[in-house]
């Protein structure tokens, strides 16, 4: 009937703008943000459960205890050994995850409306009854040393360590959340229980949940289930020095490929910054806008040298990276590599014209919608949204944010951030050609 | 004792089964052969607007691998109305994204765009469809373009690499045996001339079917349709290439040496695709065996072989049931630095004779059961995956409208359906394995 409804407006009124689904908002008595958008076309519930511990909280040379952490706290709890566990899950369809980025470690939960009870059972017991087992973290460790030697034979995995490190030193965003098995192998099953007592609080963490349910269906479902969860984290998320930028810096790694991987990495804007909206509209005419931008132009269309070029930033509590990688024959990487620092430095010059400004901003209007259809992306962005503080309204004034956007702020920005000497430079590939 | 348990679970099974919610497909076909498959859904202002092409690697002759997915690329690259890389630039323009995807069995075109703007699309995709420019400048800079995509998804990925090795001595009739991207040595051969005759033989409103996602009405679609793609003049269909690969005689091995941290093992056996309604309990049961094996958290591959032996630190498992002809199932397991080839695969062969012999606990296999569906009600969230499995279902010849028909077979599967399938086709005799053995080199 609801649907009939919301089918017939949409039907009467097709010139209206498409109304952003509002984001409902509720406290717990422990503190945890609760945001949802109701979203009932689909008979499921996704939702992620974010709280301030992530890899910038590894201790000193261990990176890789908030990955191992987020893997302890879904493997098995202290009621149920993880043979029984992954069957409890597996009986319902419950679909638990853990993820870590520098900032959050965040547990997610995609399930059945029909088994939205059991799911958040389940979430609960992550959660508050990890088991902490020997056994299961040795293994669980072993394995991971394994896998992050593995993930040695990808260049982009070599790129991104080494870009981390050279950008940020030893800033706490200056590892990969996945280790290596170095540092993996440095870690203790107290390293974690440390990292969980701290951290794992529910003052300021949030959880962001999209799907077929009422804000006051999920309170009740909640409130039983998280009572006992209580604390506030040692560190808030904001807690933490800005990295010192690092600038025209170079490193090239040896790799047996036939292509040779160039990656250009600096500083780029934090979560928070005043102007982000000009600087995201930048990045998307520079290489962030697909097939659309200025890098994919120049290298691809142009010369052909690549097949994927592109750029992005990483905004988080404070600084992350902003990064272009290529991949192209070693022998040309020097001229690829070349392109790049032009488009760079003629941005950086000013020259980017209104209508390039105007498709920009056409395209990321009208592909807004598409950021959101799904519960998934929904989960995301008030996840987002929740944990770096933006106002509620974010979404609904994003199309706006982005057609205030003029060109000088734009050329300003890319004064400001493109030019091609504050860039370090990584390449991974053979010898003879770096 | 067990047949009581049996039963608990289907009961269990029939009580918990969701709804899945796919909206009713409302079909048109046009007398040049161009069909049209619309799924209404007005939950946001968004429109997910795929082409599919009955052609893709399978379609190729000997010498010219990689010319269907080199034609993908070349249809961005100009047509009478629009100069190269305009139609992304227009698609764009409207807030869209659009992109391609070439596979064995089909190739794909599609955009999301706001809903108010899939007439134009349409329009568009018509006109590159029947007057796509070809222009031998544009190909020269595109085989270039493919090549690195080459280099960095298959030459510079040691396992892709050996995945590539292993289909080609798996496989000796099968077109699946050839990459999709070609071979390197074939891609530096191929000429403009061999795209034009590509485009000339294949690219014919018979092969073409519309499938749209979103916010839009049925009817109005099937006007614009029919004024654009309907108005295309029909042309003779080229019968598919489909050859009946035989029976492997033995098992088969290759090792591939490469530059590679640790070595990683594959098993894989040509095992049938669904064909509805004649064998729709076999292929159901050879599904629901590889989710038993890969699927969900009780997966018994990482449960028994890494957790239990240590024998590997990742698995996996995959098979296909909509592919045409036969699919190549495999598994593979990932070992760490002190683990051993031979130990991996005299651990995996036990556990599918296992298989073979014993049937599934009644828990177990519900629990398979109810993962596979609640995916399916999971898939419902994207415009992509819903278009896709249409597609992809119309394409190969299976037909959209047998969509519920797959779900009603893996409700059907019983645990001594499971270990017939795995009996069968999952044999030691019947496979050939590939090692990926690292290659120390500074």
């Amino acid at each position: 009937m609801k649907r009939w409804w919301v089918f017939a407006w949409l039907m009467c009124a097709p010139a209206l703008a498409w109304a952003v689904p509002p984001i409902q908002e509720a406290r717990l008595d422990n503190g945890l943000r609760v945001l949802l958008m109701e979203a009932h076309q689909v008979p499921m519930v996704a939702m992620q459960l974010n709280v301030a511990a992530g890899s910038r909280f590894d201790p000193a040379g261990r990176a890789g205890c908030a990955s191992l952490l987020a893997a302890m706290l879904t493997d098995h709890t202290a009621r149920h050994t993880h043979e029984q566990w992954n069957r409890l899950l597996d009986k319902d369809a419950i679909k638990l995850g853990a993820d870590v980025d520098v900032d959050r470690l965040s547990l997610s939960l995609t399930v059945l409306r029909e088994a939205l009870a059991p799911g958040l059972d389940a979430l609960g017991e992550a959660l508050l009854q990890p088991g902490w087992r020997k056994s299961r973290f040795a293994q669980l460790r072993q394995d991971a040393v394994a896998a992050a030697q593995k993930a040695l034979e990808e260049p982009g995995v070599v790129a991104s360590q080494e870009g981390r490190a050279l950008l940020f030193g030893a800033h706490p965003y200056g590892h990969r959340p996945a280790g290596t098995p170095e540092t993996l192998k440095r870690i203790r099953l107290r390293d974690l229980r440390t990292l969980y007592a701290r951290q794992v609080r529910p003052r300021d963490a949030v959880l962001a949940v999209s799907g077929d349910i009422t804000m006051d269906e999920l309170l009740s479902l909640l409130k039983p289930r998280l009572a006992s969860w209580q604390g506030a984290p040692t560190r808030g998320i904001f807690d933490l020095a800005s990295p010192q930028p690092a600038q025209g810096k170079r490193k090239d790694i040896a790799m047996p490929t036939s292509q040779t991987l160039v990656q250009f990495i600096r500083l780029g804007p934090a979560r928070n910054a005043r102007d982000f909206f000009p600087i995201f509209v930048l990045n998307h005419i520079l290489g962030g806008g697909g097939f659309a931008s200025r890098l994919m132009d120049e290298v691809r269309e142009k010369r052909g040298l690549v097949y994927g070029i592109y750029s992005y930033f990483v905004p988080r509590a404070v600084s992350g990276p902003f990064v272009i990688m290529l991949q192209t024959r070693a022998d040309q990487a020097e001229e690829a590599s070349r392109i790049v620092r032009r488009v760079l430095a003629d941005m950086a010059a000013g020259h980017i014209s209104e209508r390039a400004l105007s498709a920009a901003k056409a395209n990321l209007v009208g592909g807004f919608a598409q950021r959101m259809d799904s519960n998934r992306e929904r989960v995301g962005l008030m996840s987002m949204i929740g944990m770096y503080d933006l106002p509620l309204d974010y979404l609904q004034q994003w199309t706006e944010h982005v057609r205030q956007v003029r060109l000088r702020d734009v050329r300003a920005e890319a004064r400001h951030w493109l030019e091609p000497k504050a860039w370090n430079e990584v390449r991974v590939g053979p010898p003879a050609h770096r | 004792m067990h047949k009581h348990r049996w039963w608990l679970g289907l009961i269990a099974f029939a009580l918990l089964s969701p709804r899945v919610e796919a909206a009713p497909l409302q079909q048109a076909r046009f007398p040049n052969g161009v069909k049209l498959v619309v799924e209404e859904d007005h939950s946001a202002p968004v429109a997910m607007v795929q082409i599919w092409l009955k052609v893709g690697g399978r379609d190729e002759v000997p010498g010219k691998t990689g010319l269907a997915h080199v034609f993908e690329h070349m249809m961005f690259k100009g047509s009478r109305r629009l100069a190269a890389g305009e139609f992304s630039k227009r698609i764009a323009a409207m807030g869209g994204t659009d992109n391609a995807f070439t596979s064995h069995d089909f190739t794909a075109y599609f955009e999301t765009v706001p809903a108010d703007h899939v007439d134009e699309v349409l329009d568009m995709e018509a006109e590159r469809f029947a007057h796509l420019k070809l222009d031998a400048r544009e190909f020269a800079k595109e085989i270039r373009v493919i090549m690195e995509e080459r280099r960095m998804r298959t030459e510079d990925d040691p396992n892709s690499h050996m995945f590539e090795e292993l289909s080609a001595a798996a496989l000796r009739l099968h077109p699946y045996r050839n990459p999709v991207i070609g071979w390197m040595q074939d891609l530096k051969r191929l000429t403009i001339e061999d795209v034009r005759a590509f485009y000339r033989r294949h690219y014919v409103p018979g092969n073409v079917i519309v499938v749209v996602v979103g916010d839009v009405d049925f009817a109005h679609v099937r006007r614009v349709v029919k004024r654009t793609f309907g108005r295309l003049k029909a042309r003779s269909v080229p019968p598919r290439f489909n050859p009946v690969e035989p029976e492997p005689l033995g098992p088969k091995r290759i090792e591939v040496h490469l530059p590679a941290q640790l070595p990683t093992v594959i098993m894989s056996m040509p095992v049938p695709v669904w064909r509805p309604g004649e064998n729709d309990r076999e292929a159901a049961a050879l599904a629901v065996a590889t989710q038993l094996l890969a699927g969900g958290y009780s997966a018994r591959l990482q449960r028994e072989l890494v957790d239990r032996q240590r024998l590997a630190f990742a698995t996996a498992a995959g098979y296909d049931p909509f592919g045409m002809g036969i699919d190549l199932w495999y598994a593979y397991g990932m070992l760490g630095p002190k683990q051993k080839v031979a130990d991996f695969e005299r651990g995996f062969w036990r556990l599918m004779a296992d298989m073979a012999r014993n049937p599934v606990a009644a828990d177990a296999l519900a629990a398979a059961k109810r993962n596979m569906i609640a995916s399916e009600v999971f898939a419902q969230d994207s415009l992509y995956l819903r278009a896709k499995e249409i597609g992809r279902m119309e394409v190969v010849g299976i037909g959209a409208r047998h969509r519920d028909d797959w779900l009603a077979a893996i409700r059907q599967v019983t645990a001594d359906d499971v270990r017939r399938a795995v009996g069968r086709w999952l044999r030691p005799e019947r496979a050939t394995t590939g090692v990926l053995v690292p290659e120390v080199k500074q």
